[in-house]
């Protein structure tokens, strides 16, 4: 009995002390950002990472989810009649819930990982250590860049994933399964309201946050609570910082999602 | 403390995962010296130097830099003491998607306002001074082994620091350009009168490049002196390490055997057991 309050308590102390490393390195992030040297050059390289890569990745993604919804909503609204609600499903759907969600899932999985070994590698190689050592804030230098690169590509991605999304479901729904063009174009814009934009780009920004967060904290602290500095703790790190973005993300869109309805 | 010592360290103890790797360390590293801390693989040799440069935080004992207790530094203290120093890491820590010029520039172009042209030919002057000038725009990845710690080294050199740790110069690097490297610490000292800490365990290394040698052996300090002074110690231990003899292992078979079969083993356990199997 004694053993088991002990652990719990050894739990309880671990979380709670993680949770506080989690908020001072945010704080140190956010502290960067007006903090030499500039960052212009840096956060460039990492919109390019972040947003530019991830294009075809986003694409594919996001085409083939139109599709998809396209076909899904074209038989279930078939049921009822009112196929010409289909621009207003498949809009609505990718507008306010798919877009900001799949992009962040996809960012997450390509830029997220790569994002989390590379800090992990540098981590295991003493490279922050000579940050440190030579009186260069690891954070401002290192992950200050990742979270505005992050902050501008997030938004922009969520914006082309529910364009080509559209798009796809358009492709199917008017192309293939004979919805009118003119119906679809005019639920779409009749339905989709600047709330509904709002609350997608307010999401994407979230998401942002907490999947550089994550990502760069677990490569950050990669093997330093081990004690062990080796290409396993990197590896276990990246997984766990795939695991915990996305489920932070899915979480954190049921909570955003709950405060703007 | 003496004046003429740039660091001094008192009563420091370390712990790794609970365990305690250093006991009790003492000592001082005088001003624009070359200090050697020397000993055995896993003696707590790098421990100390990550005592001596902020990155593991005292838990009880004190380093004073130039009679200022490092425990009491802010981060600003800690930044403004960094400033000062250079840090030659083991492996050369390079920014592997930087090029060498670049990893030169990190702490140029965090701490001073000079221009990228100018940074540039700073870069070149440190990489000249360590026989790297012809590979300025090289990734770290197309150096050597060697190439790569004498890089590091230009970049620890870079704010012209008055104290210049190296952890092991010579690990991994062949007799000719480990005694190149040797030689360069040695031209630095003349050259720049920095204070510079050595830690290796190459005793030929040690000899040849320190004023005085700090002797460590399991997470204890065994002998501090000039070099002629730690060969002439009677203590066996520095003797033993001097003359590179193994240690003969003393096995204790009841805490031999309790670690392997991992809980207490009392002498005559075994026995006792047979005779129960038999019956």
């Amino acid at each position: 009995m004694i053993y088991l309050v002990r652990k719990l308590g050894a739990i309880a102390l671990d979380l709670i002390e993680g949770l506080g490393r989690m908020g001072m390195f945010f704080f140190r992030v956010i502290r960067g950002v007006g903090r030499p040297p500039g960052k212009y050059l840096s956060t460039l390289k990492q919109v390019q990472f972040i947003g530019t890569k991830s294009f075809f990745v986003i694409g594919f993604t996001a085409a083939f989810t139109g599709m998809v919804l396209g076909l899904q909503g074209y038989y279930t609204l078939s049921k009822f009649g009112s196929e010409g609600l289909l621009g207003s499903a498949v809009g609505l759907s990718l507008i306010r819930e798919l877009g900001p969600v799949l992009t962040a899932l996809m960012v997450t999985g390509r830029a997220g990982s790569a994002m989390c070994a590379e800090i992990g590698i540098m981590r295991i190689e003493e490279q922050i250590d000579a940050l440190e050592c030579m009186a260069v804030d690891p954070h401002s230098y290192l992950i200050t860049p990742k979270l505005i690169a992050g902050l501008i590509a997030l938004p922009l991605l969520t914006a082309f994933c529910d364009v080509l999304g559209i798009f796809g479901g358009y492709l199917i729904g008017v192309q293939l399964l004979g919805v009118s063009g003119g119906a679809f174009m005019d639920g779409l814009t009749s339905s989709v309201v600047w709330d509904d934009v709002y609350m997608g780009i307010v999401k994407s920004f979230c998401f942002a946050v907490l999947m550089i967060w994550i990502c760069t904290y677990k490569g950050y602290y990669a093997g330093l609570d081990e004690g062990n500095f080796g290409p396993e703790e990197v590896s276990w790190a990246t997984t766990q910082a795939v695991v915990y973005a996305s489920i932070s993300i899915l979480v954190s869109d049921y909570i955003i999602t709950s405060i703007l309805l | 403390m003496s004046s003429h010592n740039m660091i001094e360290i008192r009563g420091l103890d370390s712990h790794y995962k609970g365990r305690q790797v250093l006991f009790n360390i003492g000592f001082a590293i005088p001003h624009k010296k070359v200090t050697v801390i020397m000993g055995r693989s896993g003696c707590g040799k790098t421990t100390l130097l990550r005592h001596l440069i902020g990155l593991k935080p005292s838990e009880s004992g004190r380093v004073f830099v130039e009679g200022q207790d490092m425990g009491s530094f802010d981060e600003k203290g800690m930044a403004n003491y960094r400033r000062r120093i250079g840090v030659l890491f083991q492996s050369g820590a390079l920014f592997n998607s930087l090029t060498v010029s670049q990893n030169i520039a990190v702490p140029l172009k965090v701490h001073t306002r000079l221009s990228d042209e100018t940074i540039r030919i700073m870069s070149l002057i440190k990489l000249h001074l360590v026989g790297l000038a012809d590979f300025l725009d090289y990734m770290p990845s197309q150096l050597s082994g060697g190439m790569r710690k004498r890089a590091g080294l230009a970049r620890a050199l870079a704010m012209d620091p008055e104290i210049l740790f190296v952890d092991e110069p010579s690990s991994g690097l062949d007799p000719i350009t480990a005694a190149g490297l040797d030689d360069l610490i040695l031209e630095l000292r003349e050259t720049l009168g920095m204070t510079i800490i050595v830690v290796t365990h190459e005793l030929e290394s040690a000899v040849k490049i320190a004023d005085q040698m700090v002797v460590m052996d399991r997470g204890n300090l065994l002998a501090v002196g000039t070099p002629d002074e730690i060969r002439s110690s009677q203590d066996e231990t520095v003797l033993r390490f001097l003359r590179r003899e193994a240690e003969e292992q003393q096995v204790n078979t009841e805490s031999y055997l309790s670690r392997l079969l991992g809980r207490q083993y009392k002498a005559g356990e075994n026995s006792t057991r047979r005779q129960g199997g038999v019956r």
